[in-house]
């Protein structure tokens, strides 16, 4: 095998893994959500329940926009890191704009419990590398 | 009603310290883990797929602080707590 074949297959895996590392990602973060709005609707009713889902899906739905963007593959440290930081700019714009619009148009929305559901699912995110340890040991 | 301002001028106070505080430490963060990405890729650029996933995943973690402040103190802007323990005693 030739040193661009080696490449070739090196890059191809790893987009692989970073798929599979995302997708893990996005999975824990929705689980973390669900089980605070469970939580939430024992402790203090349907409303809590929702207010942490909504929560939960914006850090969720910010993520994905992010992880698309994060994706993308280039040969240049700092093009990588570009698309890093434009991914992360796009993920906090995105979660601003849904928690915004909650706040506004929800009106029987439970703070808590929505702080308890963003909390639950930004810090889970990093459980996914988790997944990453395996996946290079697997390698 | 002067103490509703009082509460409502400390708690504007208190939101600009949530999120200028939190921004100033993420940056920090990621101005760090930048320039340790920037050096590993500059050692071994063969690493950089890999290092990819890792960086974004800690750029989350670095971000959840400041994402969570910033939950903080929109449920401070929006509907301040504290603002409605004083409504509700008048």
């Amino acid at each position: 095998m030739t040193e661009e074949q080696k490449s070739a297959s090196s890059l191809s895996t790893s987009i692989i893994d970073s798929n599979k590392i995302f997708n893990k990602m996005l999975q824990l973060q929705l689980i973390a959500t669900l089980v605070v709005a469970v939580i939430a609707v024992i402790v203090s009713g349907a409303h809590a329940g929702v207010s942490a889902i909504s929560g939960g899906l914006s850090v969720a739905i910010g993520a994905f926009f992010a992880s698309k963007i994060a994706q993308r593959r280039s040969k240049e440290a700092a093009t990588v890191l570009v698309n890093l930081l434009k991914a992360e700019a796009v993920k906090i714009v995105i979660i601003i704009v849904l928690l915004f619009i909650m706040f506004k148009v929800y009106k029987q929305l439970v703070p808590f419990a929505l702080i308890a559901g963003l909390a639950a699912s930004a810090l889970f995110s990093g459980a996914a590398m988790s997944k990453l340890d395996k996946t290079e040991l697997e390698i | 009603m002067e103490a509703l301002a009082l509460i409502q001028a400390y708690t504007g106070v208190g939101i600009g310290l949530i999120i200028g505080l939190g921004a100033a430490g993420a940056c920090i963060g990621i101005g760090i883990m930048c320039a340790s990405f920037l050096e590993g890729a500059a050692r071994q650029p063969e690493m950089i797929p890999q290092l990819q996933g890792k960086v974004f995943l800690l750029l989350g973690l670095i971000d959840a602080s400041f994402i969570i402040g910033v939950g903080l103190a929109m449920m401070f802007a929006f509907a301040n707590p504290l603002l409605s323990v004083v409504t509700a005693a008048n």
